[in-house]
């Protein structure tokens, strides 16, 4: 009696401990997450509570009046201007970044180009070298063939997009079945119609990835817009540094940081949103 | 909906190395062959090649009589189904069924009402809704077949469909393909490496060896009066004596044995199926005598090596060792019909010895 029922008590000894075990893991996880959490986090914190207060001095913890007037300071200095630039000089960049990236990353993946290796570096540089000294070289040849300053700029952030665009989409045709594009053609679909309801269907996701990081790329510069740019050309970037630079009214320079900072991470919540729609159906 | 398809010359290499070396194959309409050959033989690059997949160096491909050579493979209604089914994993199982229709111009509520009905063919309706990635392995490619059809293909093309999968689920495919050639009349070629999965499919039977196709018959033919040795040895024959034919009869270190009128004398292999060997019954006549030299299972049988005076002949027997065991004496008989003698003019294999028995080289089943 005593040898039946032992190891079924044995195993039930087992499992406790086992149960805790993943109880604490699970503990353990959760406060990780949530430290993770509120160091992402807490640099918009103080940014925010700026952006409303009208009247915040020091020593007090917490703004004294709220309002928006910050928000009026800021739209007065340029920023709703300087958000359309912004906005077109990413999603232009984003849209040709995109492409180009996934076309060259199909083609090496897919052993199309000699010398493929090479290129793959090549594609990779402007990630290794140092921005101003290349804009540098650049803006004298733009201003002596006399290329406009906004072209000059899209150009460039496109090259330096590029690294970006072209690992992700690689990843993507790594593990990009091609037969599957052979197989809607035995039934039927031309190549136009294979390229739009299945080959791009089943790499949309990196598209989308991919697109998301030269936008972000052409958002964040700085550097590139105010030498290419030659003034002409005013992003929320270089606004953000002109005014924190010179004007000192702390409330509209959080302004323009949320500005800079609420469309991407609008954008990602959306991305987020819409993989996952796609994972669970 | 079905085609006749005819392919001549095809040859095609990879580098240096030639895979095919000018394959001629008919397939009448309505009618399913089986292309059976060796991994490696270049079974699936003459399928792409019939798809329009892939280029042929030299021939010609002809569906309903017309050239397709450089025609693309959307404009040639040849269905190709592969070992991995392919599903789209983006649409669910109705739209991958209807995708053939949509991408012909088909509005999507017609194309998915008619995938419906290639659906209900195949036995899944109740997954309409569902996602590739959710299906077993069998409805994956029930699936792909539903696919192929609702393309309603001139020649539907299956390229080693169901190696992939469980012997199980294999067989209630192979009745469902049998029942879907009876539902939509179709011509079929089927790719496989499978002889059981080439009998079980196919009218006829095309084996592929050394880049060209050096047999197209039925199954039951191409085992009972194999063309060449390096045929018999292909489809697992263990039993090729040489010797003489003379007057009807041939003579060899297995006695002299009665063989089929009309073979020609001269010399030449005969070549007897081990399935087709009996041992004889007290008191029944027997062909030829043996001594047992091992005995091994094979599936739900027994496969014995016997040494005929010096002769070595396999046969299968439902007699286990403690019936028949090494060293035990059998009487064998080798029905007549069984019998097929292989000229050696034609004869393919190396290792044959003059007057001597020889048996194909040894293959597992």
């Amino acid at each position: 009696m005593t040898t039946i029922s032992a190891p079924p008590s044995r195993r039930v000894d087992a499992a406790v401990p086992q149960r805790r075990r993943s109880r604490i893991g699970s503990v353990a996880r959760s406060s990780a997450s949530a430290a993770l959490g509120v160091w992402w986090l807490a640099p918009l914190v103080p940014m925010l509570l700026w952006a409303f207060a009208d009247r915040w001095s020091f020593p007090e913890r917490l703004p004294r009046q709220w309002g928006l007037d910050g928000w009026q300071t800021a739209f007065e200095a340029g920023a709703g201007s300087a958000m359309v630039w912004s906005l077109a000089v990413a999603v232009v960049v984003s849209v040709i970044a995109t492409p180009l990236g996934a076309m060259a990353a199909r083609a090496l993946e897919t052993h199309q180009i000699r010398h493929g290796r090479l290129v793959g570096v090549l594609l990779v540089l402007p990630v290794a070298v140092p921005p101003f000294a290349v804009v540098f070289g650049l803006t004298s040849v733009t201003l002596r063939w006399g290329i406009p300053g906004s072209i000059a700029l899209i150009t460039a952030l496109v090259a330096f997009a590029l690294p970006y665009t072209v690992s992700v989409m690689r990843a993507a045709y790594a593990g990009h079945d091609l037969t599957m594009e052979e197989q809607a053609r035995t039934l039927g679909a031309s190549p136009r119609s294979t390229l739009w309801r299945v080959h791009l269907p089943m790499v949309a996701p990196s598209l989308v990835m991919s697109a998301f990081l030269a936008f972000l790329v052409a958002w964040s510069d700085y550097l590139m817009t105010l030498v290419l740019g030659a003034g002409r050309v005013t992003t929320l970037a270089q606004l953000l540094g002109s005014s924190a630079s010179s004007s000192g009214h702390d409330s509209s320079v959080a302004v323009i940081a949320v500005l800079i900072v609420a469309p991407p991470l609008v954008l990602l919540a959306v991305i987020h949103l819409s993989t996952r729609r796609t994972a669970r159906a | 909906m079905s085609g006749n398809l005819e392919i001549r010359g095809i040859e095609r290499s990879f580098g240096e190395m030639p895979v095919l070396d000018g394959v001629d194959l008919a397939v009448d309409a309505g009618q399913c062959v089986a292309l059976l050959g060796p991994s490696g033989s270049g079974k699936s690059t003459l399928l792409r090649i019939v798809a329009g997949l892939d280029d042929p160096a030299a021939g010609e491909v002809y569906l309903d009589g017309r050239l397709v050579n450089g025609v693309a493979p959307e404009r040639r209604r040849t269905s190709l189904v592969f070992q991995r089914p392919r599903l789209f994993p983006h649409l669910d199982v109705l739209d991958n069924v209807a995708f053939p229709l949509t991408v012909s111009g088909v509005r999507r509520r017609e194309a998915r009402a008619s995938a419906a009905r290639f659906l209900e063919l195949v036995g899944l309706t109740g997954l309409a809704s569902r996602r590739p990635s959710t299906l077993s392995g069998g409805q994956e490619q029930r699936v792909a077949l539903a696919r192929a059809l609702a393309a309603r293909p001139r020649v539907l093309l299956l390229d080693e469909p169901f190696s992939a999968l469980d012997p199980e689920v294999r067989d209630d495919m192979h009745t469902l393909v049998r029942d879907l050639r009876a539902a939509v009349e179709t011509t079929v070629l089927v790719v496989t490496h499978d002889r059981a999965e080439a009998a079980a499919l196919a009218d006829t039977v095309a084996v592929l060896l050394g880049g060209r196709i050096i047999a197209h018959d039925t199954i039951d033919a191409l085992h009972t009066r194999p063309s060449c040795l390096a045929l018999h040895d292909f489809l697992g024959g263990r039993n090729a004596v040489m010797g003489e034919v003379v007057a009807g009869r041939h003579l060899s270190s297995l006695g002299v044995l009665d063989v089929p009128w009309g073979t020609p004398d001269g010399r030449g292999s005969l070549v007897v199926r081990q399935e087709a060997l009996r041992v004889a019954g007290p008191g029944e006549a027997w062909d030829v005598a043996g001594v047992v030299t091992s005995t091994r299972p094979h599936g739900a049988r027994h496969l014995v090596q016997l040494d005929c005076s010096g002769a070595p002949l396999a046969l299968e027997t439902h007699l286990g060792p403690s019936l028949l065991g090494v060293g035990d004496r059998a009487h064998v008989v080798v029905p007549h019909e069984a019998r097929h003698v292989i000229p050696d003019t034609t004869h393919q294999s190396p290792a044959t010895t003059a007057g001597t028995a020889v048996v194909a080289p040894r293959r597992e089943d």
